[in-house]
């Protein structure tokens, strides 16, 4: 291996380190009863997240200059089985360096931004753990060579969104909301789980440089079903994570938590996710006419709904994060036609510019005093599609039509039979609809 | 030879004495320090085989003493790190139950029920296996003594039924019986059923919920969570059972495990919750058994650690809010998180390796039963996708009601002993996450002992 090589894998791994060490301490520092000063922890994080920068910066820096190949390496083995290894592959190459470099700047933008916003909250030390492990989400997924590092940072982002969107606990409509939201990431989470069970029997390894390096799938390859599956639950996993049709009502009610999250997660990064992954899985999904429709199908479909949405919603939050879905659901099509730079410019741009608009959505709310509800005082002008936009072209309604409700009257009568087969006698009232997820 | 008696000694002396120091007059407050020392030494002592090669690998054999085949006293790649878990559950029982509801009689439960659990995991022989089967189930209803006339009906009859499928399935099994003859099916079958009754196999598993919801939830949650039913089906069924026997088990299994995850999403009673919670991964570690090629084998025997370990830590969460808090419905919001943050963190925690979140062992346990499983079952092995997403969905759930909400105005922040088990425990579950090889590894070499005599006995069948 080169010494330029060896650079950018030394920083790469420094970039990965610094957001693990920073989740390590920060929870360690929460164990004693007294909690860690809101000093502390900006500092711990502002630390952090400058190392993962600066290492970032030199780590591209260094493959642009020297003209480093795209290569993945295994930064470690995890656990050997008999039918492979699981291991710790990254994926350098300039785009994905690029990506995780603007990520960082992101995440230290809004990091620098969050200790003003959250101070004295009560809640503070408690953000900025679940802050640290989207951090190190991003950035797994954005280097991830093989499909154990992608999951692991896809199932951070997950699990840090939804625990943000109830960080204002004390109230009910959020942590309801973030169950919702963790519903759909669980169903986006099973088919990632899929897609990387798929791609260890067809390669006999989770390694992902053959699916998301372009000219590596071989004609033998092309020719499997398997890989038409694969490209399936990519985009069924994308549009989970990034509100494709049909999971676009989820979008609305992630807004319940702290400005700065909502920012980062469904202005800047988050809502991106998928569509970094199916920008990587580019070559994939250009193997197969029917995964094309599909992801093609998708973005057409979530770009209508979205700007439909975005026009008639009351409070600028939900309006901005229609309006990024937009841009989502076009980047979504660019990627399927093959427009892969311009694909790539385009989600770094719209991150960029969403996460100013949604940062600075308080202080416009401030200086227009009543900016929210402007859109509803006017009136609808076609009262059929107002409504059809209101209810997000009834994707949720459906969805509980056709998947929530069947499944938990199914649930409901196993449980019925299990009180028969115990022999018990019920000590609480049937699932009401207050224990929905 | 001396060596290995005298950690027999320390074994099975440890927990015997602390059960008769339980009978004994001594003030509950001292009983419960001197527990806590005797379960921390013997949780060393059990750790000893891991690093001396001396006790790696024994067998005590003498034939006379109880009919059967396989060692009377052994330790094997299998068991190497059973009695490990045994003790490490009974010391974080100890330290992480309050002391409202850990008398001199739940202390006594402990350390019987630590005992059957070693003496389980360090014989093959049937007969004891079966002795010890029925001594865990007397003394789980001698914890019920004082609870409702009704649980102790249903969970008692399908455990009295299980104690004696299994039981006769012993006695059948010992028996010199042409290999593949119909009597050795007759034994496996009937071993197999008391084996699923007790680790709650649908459609046998509708009193685990009952006992939960309308028994004790400690001593339940103890009994439950070493899965001894797990250990016999590995040593007693899976080397000599028909394929087709194991197929039928693995697929109930795989539809249990969905089935129980499912249920666990819309329950209201946390502690119904819970028993479905502990069903789904139990069927998805006897699916792996049963499925019966090395990578499921191997990824059950490193889920089932797993979901001990977890299953042990999420009931004793559930006793350490009943306690402050009463009883725990799943429809409210109760607000504890401000006082005990770190018993949410470690909910969530032990949770998350609940539904094979990346960076515990439930991850590790759940990656190559899947992997074995899609192999074995091209399209039910998916099933375990399934069971996953519904157990983070009903896990977090339980999170979210438990721990959110209004903050509660009496302050009943963890106790520092409670704390130490919960950290302990999630400790132990992360770390070994983050670095599972030792750990895969030995469990590989277990699952490749246990095919290898499957094959072995198979064969001799053909033949």
């Amino acid at each position: 291996m080169t010494a330029p090589a060896r650079v950018v894998q030394i920083f790469i791994l420094l970039a990965l380190a610094s957001p693990a060490v920073l989740v390590a301490m920060l929870v360690v520092g929460s164990i004693p009863r007294r909690p860690l000063s809101e000093r502390a922890v900006a500092r711990m994080t502002s630390g952090a997240v400058i190392t993962t920068i600066a290492s970032l910066a030199i780590a591209l820096a260094t493959y642009l200059v020297t003209g480093v190949e795209p290569q993945t390496w295994t930064a470690r083995k995890w656990f050997a089985t008999t039918s492979g290894a699981l291991q710790i592959d990254l994926l350098a190459d300039g785009w994905g360096l690029g990506f995780a470099f603007v990520a960082a700047v992101i995440c230290g933008t809004v990091s620098v931004f969050s200790y003003r916003y959250l101070h004295r909250e009560r809640g503070f030390v408690r953000y900025f753990i679940l802050y640290a492990c989207f951090v190190l989400g991003v950035q797994l997924m954005a280097l991830a060579g093989s499909s154990e590092v992608l999951f692991a940072g896809w199932e951070l982002l997950g699990l840090s969104s939804s625990l943000l969107i109830a960080f204002f606990h004390e109230r009910r409509s959020p942590v309801t909301n973030a169950m919702r939201v963790f519903a759909i990431y669980r169903v986006s989470d099973a088919a990632m789980l899929v897609a990387a069970v798929l791609i260890h029997h067809l390669f006999g390894s989770g390694s992902l440089t053959v699916l998301f390096r372009e000219g590596m799938l071989t004609t033998e390859i092309r020719s499997t079903p398997q890989l038409a599956a694969i490209s399936f639950f990519f985009l069924l996993a994308a549009a989970g994570k990034s509100g494709l049709v049909p999971f676009t009502g989820w979008l609305p009610r992630a807004m319940e938590g702290p400005t700065p999250s909502s920012a980062v997660y469904y202005g800047a990064l988050s809502v991106h996710a998928g569509c970094y992954l199916l920008w990587r899985a580019g070559p994939l999904i250009r193997t197969s006419l029917f995964a094309e429709i599909l992801v093609i199908g998708a973005g057409v479909m979530t770009t209508l709904v979205a700007a439909l949405a975005a026009r008639v919603q009351t409070n600028v939050k939900a309006a901005l994060s229609y309006a990024t879905l937009t841009q989502v659901g076009v980047i979504v099509i660019e990627i399927a036609l093959g427009f892969r730079t311009l694909a790539f410019v385009h989600l770094i741009g719209n991150a960029c510019v969403r996460l100013v608009q949604f940062l600075t959505a308080p202080n416009v709310l401030l200086d227009l005093h009543g900016l929210e509800g402007a859109g509803a005082a006017r009136g609808p002008q076609r009262p059929r599609l107002y409504a059809l936009a209101l209810q997000e072209a009834g994707l949720d309604v459906l969805l509980d039509a056709l998947v929530v409700r069947p499944f938990l009257a199914l649930v409901r009568l196993g449980t019925r039979l299990d009180v028969f087969l115990s022999g018990e006698r019920p000590r609480v009232g049937p699932v009401g609809r207050e224990t929905m997820p | 030879v001396i060596p290995i008696l005298i950690w027999l000694g320390a074994v099975f002396g440890l927990p015997l004495g602390c059960v008769i120091l339980a009978k004994t007059r001594i003030n509950a407050e001292r009983l419960r320090i001197v527990a806590i020392a005797i379960a921390a030494v013997l949780t060393v002592v059990t750790l000893i085989p891991l690093f001396w090669p001396t006790l790696h690998a024994f067998h005590i054999d003498p034939p006379s003493v109880v009919p059967g085949r396989g060692a009377l006293l052994r330790l094997d790649e299998l068991s190497l790190v059973l009695p490990a878990l045994a003790a490490g559950l009974w010391l974080f029982t100890l330290i992480a139950t309050p002391t409202l509801v850990l008398g001199a009689d739940g202390l006594r439960f402990t350390a019987q029920s630590t005992l059957f659990t070693l003496a389980a995991f360090l014989t093959e022989r049937p007969l004891i296996l079966a002795l010890v089967w029925a001594g865990s189930v007397a003394a789980l209803r001698g914890a019920f003594v004082t609870t409702r006339s009704r649980m102790q009906h249903a969970a008692g009859m399908y455990l009295g039924v299980s104690t004696v499928l299994f039981a006769a399935g012993a006695i059948l099994y010992i028996l010199p019986t042409p290999r593949g003859s119909a009597l050795e099916l007759t034994s496996l079958t009937l071993l197999v059923a008391g084996a699923m009754i007790r680790k709650g196999i649908f459609p046998a598993h509708a009193w685990i919920p009952a006992m939960f919801e309308h028994g004790r939830l400690g001593p339940s949650v103890l009994f439950s969570s070493p899965q001894v039913g797990t250990y016999a089906v590995a040593v007693l069924v899976v080397p000599r059972a028909p394929a087709e026997l194991l197929r039928v088990i693995a697929i109930l299994s795989l539809f249990t495990g969905v089935y129980a995850a499912a249920q666990a999403v819309v329950q209201r009673s946390a502690r119904r919750a819970c028993a479905y919670l502990f069903i789904s991964q139990s069927a998805l570690v006897m699916a792996g058994l049963d499925t019966a090629s090395h990578e499921t084998v191997t990824g059950a025997l490193v889920l089932w650690l797993a979901s001990s370990v977890s299953f042990a830590g999420l009931g004793r969460c559930l006793v350490v809010l009943e306690a402050r808090h009463g009883e725990l419905d799943l429809a409210r919001h109760h607000g504890t998180q401000e006082k005990k943050p770190l018993l949410a963190a470690a909910f969530l925690v032990l949770g998350l390796s609940y539904s094979g979140f990346p960076g515990t062992l439930g991850f590790v346990g759940e990656e190559l039963l899947l992997g074995g499983a899609v192999g074995a079952f091209p399209w039910l092995g998916f099933l375990v996708v399934a069971s996953s997403a519904l157990t983070g969905i009903a896990v977090l759930r339980m999170y979210f009601s438990l721990f959110t909400g209004r903050p509660i105005a009496t302050p009943t922040s963890l106790k520092p002993s409670e704390a130490i088990g919960f950290v302990l425990i999630t400790a132990v579950l992360v770390t070994t996450g983050l670095v599972p090889a030792p750990l895969v590894s030995s469990r590989q070499r277990a699952g490749a002992h246990l095919i290898e005599q499957r094959e072995a006995t198979r064969g001799s069948a053909v033949e």
